[in-house]
This record gives structure tokens, C-alpha cells and sequence, in this order.
């Protein structure tokens, strides 16, 4: 019955939003983190796609953004923190000793909750990235790459003028722009976001949700976001987050309509858990 | 009514008990309005079934609420998961109950015409058994929707089939009256297009009673529902 249908809608239009990547871009195998001696992410195993953008959502302190920051080592930073298990990028283990996490951080560009430009130019803080790693062999090698970079970071068009002028001078919204045009500076391949929108405005916020719409041509995308609404609207995966378990992973549309864990229900529909 | 647990705005909550307590309400509406309708019928009482076309003013302003209410719930609450299954199912439910509610006061406006006729012998007993059945089938399809009991709701989809058998034997039945006496054409019409409208009924409430196993499950039911209307097969009396 529905397959007659799905024939009879054979459209292009129709097809397009349904588009997703089906190869899987990481891997997550019994992952353990400790702070301490609190346990905060129990046992996590989830597979995460390419070219699509995957959202993580769950109350505050269930380990999502915990979680996100292993998948390119943040936590290293943290002292008391311990991560066990496995996390594969491309099937290449990013816990390896041989792995240099500087380099990973290239692959796997950060986006944080309040936009944090460099004290330097707009073109300085698109190019830092690129300089540090080597990427450009000449001025206008350079230029290049900052221009395509603020182009996918759609912010181009309104700083193409005043490339010299300090990044911390725009607006919120265009900060947070420039901080995603630094971040895909460095071609990564997965761009992880903490919070992106959660200190802007609704107008910036569309901006930027439609941006990273455009980004998952091209990365895959992981989102943690405290707006259920955010998630419906922008991810195709949704990963729902409760006390360090990763309750219900799966297709968006199925999460917010039909979801299979009472807990996910609970906490989507705002109910208390 | 929407499970165990509460939202943390209660208004929510309210906001959702008052929609499920208006299809409650406008259910029992279209209730009445079968017995009453069916009723006016059997006693060739035109002044009850003058009753249930006024009535039925009620049970489109019900609707018409219900529509506001849900397109309102959606516009600000953003409704997901059960919540939004509850909302789709009461706009759908509604739209059922309204039109079950239009074939009852199409009986009565019948009435009113059959009252001045030679009464047709025969037929009133299985009219009423149809119309009663029917009749039970949306007060449990209106428990399944309140208990959310799936159960009960499948059930209410089997037994559309007795409904469909009754219209039938009915239909064969008004065939052969017509055939003995011209004369009982007119009556026999405007009958036949009563046990019409109560077989559609049945078929209404069996939609609303799929709503229900969505509404619970997530999922429709299958397709592959027992059919008993065979009447258009049928080329004559044999």
C-alpha cells in the first residue's frame, strides 16, 4: 500500500528531503566516561552517518555533550576524566596513541554554544586553522580558502567588505557564522556543535539551522541542542540522552511521532520522567 | 486520559483533557441522535425526529470547536509523539462523528416523509437491531478512545461485518417488497436509503475505532478488515 504510493510520488521534490547518508562515518563501541569517580556515559555503542545531521537531545547532565567531546578528544583537557571503549573515525581508532589530536580536531571541527571568535580579524580567525596547518601555499592560496570557507559559513556576502575588520565587532548571529566558516576552514569531515544557537536570536538561529542543512552535503554533522523543536527541524537522527545511557537512537521523523522508549516520550513531550 | 504521566505545564494537560472531554460530549450526542432518529422511525414519531434534526445544530458546533481547539494546540504547544497522535485522531474522530451525526438527522427528515405513508411491514425489527448495534459499536469505540484500549477497539472492527449483513438481508428484502407492489416503491426508497445510512455509520465508526488502534499503537491496522457489503454484486432477487 504505501510502496503504491511512494510510486505514484515519484518526485524529485519529494525525494530530495528524504535524502540521508547511509555510510557510517563513526563508530561507537561500549564507550565508558569517568569524571572521577562519576560515571557519567554507561556503555554507549551508536553509529553515526555521513551527510547527516544527527542530533543529540536529553536534560542537562545526561552526557550528550560529554559524549560529543570525545568524538574529537576534547576531554583530553580534563584531568579526571577517563573514557574506555572504542570510537572509530572511518574505522581508524581516534584513541590510537599514534593518533595526534591536534590533527583529529582538523578532521573533526568544534562549534560552542556562544560564539568565541578570535581577537582578530575576520580573515585572521577564518585563517588560523589553515596556517597552523599548513594548508595553503601561498597568499592567494589563502585566499581562497577563507573565501570559500566564509561563503559555506553563508556569512561572505555581508564581511566580503571588511575582511580586516575585528571578528568580535558583528553581530551574534555572524559570530557564530564566522566561528562555523573557521571550523570548516580545515576541510573537516565531521563538525560537532555544542549548543550553536542557544545565544542567538530566532532570525540568526534560522540562519544558522539552514546552514547546517547545507553542511551535511558535505560533513556529517552532530548537534547537541536543548530545543526538541531544533532537532526536529534540522536533524535527520535523533539520539536521545537519559543519566549517561543513550536511550533511543533513530530516524528523526520516528522519534518525535512514534518514539519506542517510554523515557524518550517523557522527556520529548515534556512531560516529567 | 492521556496516561499516567503529566506535562510539566499542566495547562497542557488541560489543554488536551478538554479536547478528549469534547469528543466524549459530542459523541453522546450522536448517540442519542441514532436512537432518537431510529426511534422517531419505528413510532412513526415525527415530533422526536423534528428533536434530532434541531440536535444535530449541537454536534456541528462541537466539531467546528474541536478543529479550533487542536489547530490552536498545534500553533502553540507543538504537540510530539502521543500528543500528536491525540491531536490527529480528534480532528479525524470529529469529522467521523459529524457525518454519523448528518445520517441520523437524514433518517429523521425521512421520517417526517414516511409517517405519511402505508407502513411497509417487515422491516422496522432489523432496521432497529442494525441501528442499536451500530450504536453500541461507537459507545465502545468512545471507551476504547477513553481507556486507550486497543482490544476493544479491534473488536468494534470486526463486528462492522454484522452491520453490513443486516443491510443485506435488507436490501434483498426492500427488492422483493418492490417487486409485489409498485406501490411500496417510494417508501421502500426512502427506507432503503436509511439502512444505507446506518450501514455507513457502522462503516464510519469502524474508521474512527482504526484511529483508535493508531492513536494507541503508533501504527493503522491492517487493511485486510472483514467487508460484508455485497450489495453491489447483487443484480436482483435470487
Amino acid at each position: 500500500m504505501v510502496n503504491k504510493v511512494n510510486n505514484m510520488l515519484d518526485d524529485a521534490r519529494l525525494k530530495d528531503r528524504t535524502m540521508t547518508g547511509t555510510d557510517i562515518k563513526i563508530t561507537a563501541r561500549n564507550v565508558q566516561v569517568h569524571y572521577g569517580t562519576s560515571h557519567a556515559i554507561k556503555d554507549l555503542n551508536v553509529d553515526i552517518l555521513n551527510n547527516t545531521v544527527t542530533a543529540f537531545i536529553g536534560p542537562s547532565g545526561c552526557g550528550k555533550s560529554t559524549f560529543l567531546r570525545c568524538l574529537n578528544r576534547m576531554n583530553d583537557t580534563i584531568a579526571s576524566c577517563r573514557v574506555d571503549g572504542e570510537i572509530k573515525l572511518d574505522s581508524e581508532d581516534i584513541y590510537d596513541k599514534k593518533v595526534d589530536p591536534v590533527q583529529l580536531r582538523a578532521k573533526v571541527g568544534m562549534v560552542f554554544q556562544k560564539p568565541n571568535p578570535f581577537p582578530k580579524s575576520i580573515y585572521d580567525n577564518v585563517a588560523y586553522g589553515p596556517r597552523i596547518h599548513g594548508l595553503a601555499r601561498s597568499k592567494a592560496d589563502l585566499d581562497d580558502i577563507v573565501e570559500k570557507a566564509l561563503r559555506r559559513g553563508a556569512i561572505w556576502d555581508e564581511v566580503k567588505d571588511r575582511l580586516q575588520s575585528p571578528g568580535t565587532g558583528l553581530s551574534g548571529g555572524q559570530q557564530q557564522r564566522l566561528c562555523i566558516a573557521r571550523a570548516v576552514a580545515t576541510e573537516p569531515e565531521v563538525l560537532l556543535m555544542d549548543e550553536p544557537c542557544s545565544a542567538l536570536d530566532p532570525i540568526a538561529t534560522a540562519q544558522v539551522e539552514e546552514l547546517i542543512d547545507e553542511l551535511k552535503q558535505n560533513y556529517s554533522v552532530v548537534i547537541v541542542t536543548h530545543s526538541m523543536q531544533q532537532a526536529a527541524r534540522v536533524s535527520q537522527k535523533t539520539a536521545f540522552f537519559h543519566l549517561g545511557n543513550l536511550v533511543e537512537y533513530g530516524e528523526t521523523g520516528q522519534i518525535f511521532t512514534n518514539p519506542k522508549d517510554p523515557r524518550t516520550e517523557s522527556y520529548i513531550s515534556g512531560r516529567i520522567g | 486520559m492521556t496516561g499516567d504521566e503529566q506535562h510539566i505545564m499542566r495547562a497542557y494537560d488541560r489543554d488536551l483533557e478538554a479536547i478528549q472531554a469534547m469528543i466524549i460530549k459530542m459523541g453522546g450526542l450522536v448517540e442519542d441522535a441514532i436512537m432518537n432518529g431510529t426511534a422517531s422511525l419505528v413510532n412513526r414519531d415525527t415530533e422526536l425526529a423534528e428533536k434530532v434534526r434541531a440536535a444535530d445544530k449541537s454536534v456541528d458546533d462541537l466539531e467546528e470547536l474541536i478543529n479550533e481547539e487542536a489547530a490552536r494546540t498545534i500553533a502553540l504547544r507543538a504537540p510530539v509523539s502521543t500528543d500528536l497522535r491525540i491531536i490527529l485522531s480528534v480532528i479525524k474522530i470529529a469529522g467521523s462523528l459529524e457525518r454519523v451525526g448528518d445520517y441520523a438527522k437524514n433518517i429523521a427528515k425521512r421520517t417526517s416523509v414516511l409517517a405519511e405513508m402505508r407502513p411497509i411491514s417487515g422491516s422496522d425489527g432489523t432496521l432497529k437491531r442494525m441501528a442499536r448495534e451500530v450504536q453500541t459499536m461507537l459507545k465502545d469505540t468512545l471507551d476504547a478512545f477513553v481507556r486507550r484500549d486497543e482490544a476493544l477497539a479491534r473488536d468494534v472492527i470486526n463486528r462492522d461485518q454484522d452491520v453490513d449483513q443486516m443491510y443485506n438481508a435488507l436490501f434483498r428484502e426492500f427488492l422483493t417488497f418492490m417487486m409485489e407492489d409498485p406501490r411500496n416503491i417510494t417508501a421502500c426508497m426512502h427506507l432503503h436509503f436509511i439502512a444505507k445510512n446506518v450501514e455507513r455509520m457502522g462503516d464510519l465508526v469502524t474508521n474512527m475505532a482504526e484511529q483508535i488502534v493508531y492513536l494507541t499503537t503508533g501504527s493503522r491496522p491492517d487493511e485486510n478488515r472483514p467487508k460484508g457489503d455485497r450489495t453491489a454484486f447483487m443484480d436482483g432477487v435470487d
